[in-house]
């Protein structure tokens, strides 16, 4: 797949989108427009509360725009029926807390995610044990998460997220409880990731530097995008 | 990671409590599997009174208390002989008496010798009474063999000496545990002359047995009929009572059981809602997080019926025991016992269980994960 290739073909297409809480009084969204090709690694960011999570939520199909559309890879997400088949499927996803359950290890947690897939249940751990040299954690596959460092675990969750070959990763300030060093290596294999795999990437972060690693910055205020800086070279 | 693999590393993360709903749900199984085996005992012992004619059928006072009130006099006894179909009909009494510490409930039948052959008993030494002897008895050879007698020892029973004039067999060990006395003098001594406690029949080869038994109670409602210990009931209301006590006790068993894994089980919902919102959120459905908690559940249901049934052999044996029910309570392990004792378990963590599925089940994705 070449690059030009894969940026030209939307994957997300978000119109119009709105999302408003407490009967109107919260307007979380208010009419983004936004489009994410193939391939393409976008990070979108802006202050706290500025709609960004709201928006890689109903990527993921977690809750509903109140009006707007939501396309993502085919897939009208207003009258989604199977949202769990959409995001065990369709997208991998990571969050600022790795969530990864404490009394299974490692390659458990990876597993876990495999649950309800096609793959057959022989190769799961196979599969598992491989993505978890891919994000160099192969030697800790049997450890608690409990024993892992903040960075581990996030490589860990993204092992997790990457279980089931989504062609789409949504990951929600990944790197916002993580010190620097780690900070680098997660973004380090998000980068290597796109380039290996060819996963579309949607990050949502507030720092500007760990957006600055996207090949698109986003950038969002009151519920709005306010301005899209051209695209990088991929 | 099996679902199956989940479920064990779930419970195992929670020993203390996974032990603990399992001790409660076995401790409900002990006392449902418990007053199964004790009734189902008890029936076996009663019903067993059944066996020992070798008959198609015995007749029995309708609706009595308990089987050895029944009473049915010369003439109802006479009605029965001519029935259509009836080859001969065996009066006898039956009588219980403690004779010693061991034997509490010693069986003591009273019947003509004429009858003996057809009652299916066989003198397996000396001979049998007189019709109408007053001080001669006939003991079944286990009897002779506990107390240690024989042909020509005295024998103290029904509140005279006898003597001992044979030892017959029935085939029956219960009918072999007890003795036989002619039919006037067990009358006589317990004041209820002219009548006997059952009738066992043998009905004319060729005649349909159920034909036969209708026609009798149909004609004389004041008598039933019973063909096997299911039908025991009909002339012991006693039994009754005991198994519905016992299938009261178990109904009860799972509601209370399934309130108390219920409320546990919900307490680790409100543990392990972020645990949740993230399967659903990694795509699981809700049907798979259903089958999850249900899933612990049902191992702890039968972690729990294991441990029941162990104890329920446990205080079975100590109930065989206890001075009042030595020789009394003889437990019958029925396959029955185990199935109720394995379905009061998974009732009480199905059920319990259920709600809290549900629960995990439906949560909003979002809402569970930023749940502290």
């Amino acid at each position: 797949m070449s690059d030009a290739g894969v940026a030209t073909r939307p994957v997300i297409e978000a119109h119009e989108v709105k999302k408003v809480y407490d009967d109107g009084m919260i307007r979380a969204l208010d009419g983004v427009d936004l489009t994410v090709a193939n391939g393409e690694f976008v990070a979108i960011t802006g202050p706290s509360g500025c709609g960004k999570s709201t928006l890689l939520h109903l990527f993921a199909a977690l809750d509903r725009p109140t009006s707007g559309t939501i396309r993502v890879d085919d897939y009208d997400m207003s009258h989604l029926r199977h949202s769990n088949r959409f995001r065990r499927q369709e997208i991998g996803l990571v969050f600022q807390l790795h969530n990864l359950l404490p009394r299974l290890s490692v390659l458990g947690n990876v597993e876990i995610a495999m649950a309800g897939s096609h793959r057959p249940y022989a190769e799961r751990s196979v599969y598992a044990q491989k993505l978890l040299g891919d994000v160099d954690l192969a030697h800790l596959a049997d450890r608690r998460p409990t024993q892992l460092s903040g960075g581990e675990r996030q490589r860990v969750a993204i092992a997790r997220a990457l279980a089931n070959d989504p062609p789409i990763l949504l990951a929600d300030e990944p790197t916002g409880s993580l010190d620097s060093a780690s900070v680098e290596a997660v973004l380090g294999l998000f980068q290597r990731l796109r380039q290996e795999r060819g996963v579309t990437i949607v990050l949502v972060t507030h720092d500007n530097v760990v957006a600055g690693v996207a090949d698109r910055i986003v950038q969002m205020l009151d519920g709005k995008v306010v301005s899209e800086p051209a695209t990088r070279s991929l | 990671m099996s679902l199956v693999r989940l479920v064990l590393a779930n419970l195992w993360a929670k020993k203390s409590r996974s032990i603990g709903i399992a001790f409660a749900i076995g401790i409900a199984v002990m006392t449902v599997v418990t007053l199964t085996v004790v009734s189902s005992g008890l029936e076996s012992s009663a019903a067993a009174v059944l066996t020992i004619g070798k008959s198609d059928f015995t007749v029995a006072q309708n609706g009595v208390s308990d089987i050895l009130f029944s009473s049915i006099d010369d003439g109802q006894l006479h009605n029965v002989r001519s029935t259509k179909g009836v080859a001969n009909a065996v009066g006898v009494l039956l009588e219980t008496e403690k004779i010693n510490a061991a034997n509490p409930l010693f069986l003591e039948i009273g019947i003509d010798p004429g009858d003996l052959s057809h009652f299916g008993v066989t003198v397996v030494a000396g001979k049998p009474y007189g019709a109408t002897a007053n001080h001669e008895v006939m003991l079944g050879w286990r009897a002779a063999q506990n107390l240690g007698l024989h042909v020509g020892d005295r024998f103290e029973g029904n509140g005279t000496w006898n003597t001992v004039t044979g030892i017959f067999s029935t085939g029956i060990s219960y009918g072999d545990l007890g003795a036989m006395f002619p039919l006037p003098a067990l009358q006589a001594r317990n004041r209820v002359a002219g009548s006997v406690t059952l009738v066992f029949v043998k009905v004319v080869p060729g005649y349909s047995i159920p034909k036969v038994e209708q026609s009798l109670t149909s004609s004389h409602p004041e008598l039933t009929t019973i063909r096997t210990a299911s039908q025991f009931g009909r002339a012991d209301r006693n039994l009754v009572f005991l198994q519905a006590a016992a299938t009261g006790s178990t109904a009860l068993a799972i509601l209370i059981g399934a309130v108390i894994v219920g409320n546990t089980m919900l307490l680790s919902l409100f543990e392990r809602t972020r645990e949740f919102g993230l399967l659903r959120a990694i795509g699981w459905t809700r049907t798979r997080v259903v089958f999850l908690v249900v899933g612990e559940g049902i191992v702890l249901a039968v972690v729990g019926s294991a441990t029941g049934v162990g104890l329920s052999f446990a205080a079975t044996s100590v109930l065989e025991h206890l001075p009042q029910l030595n020789g009394v309570l003889h437990a019958n392990y029925t396959q029955g016992a185990f199935w109720r004792g394995l379905y009061t378990g998974l009732g009480m963590a199905v059920i319990g269980a259920l709600y809290p599925a549900l629960r995990a089940a439906n949560l909003t994705p979002l809402k569970a994960l930023s749940h502290e």
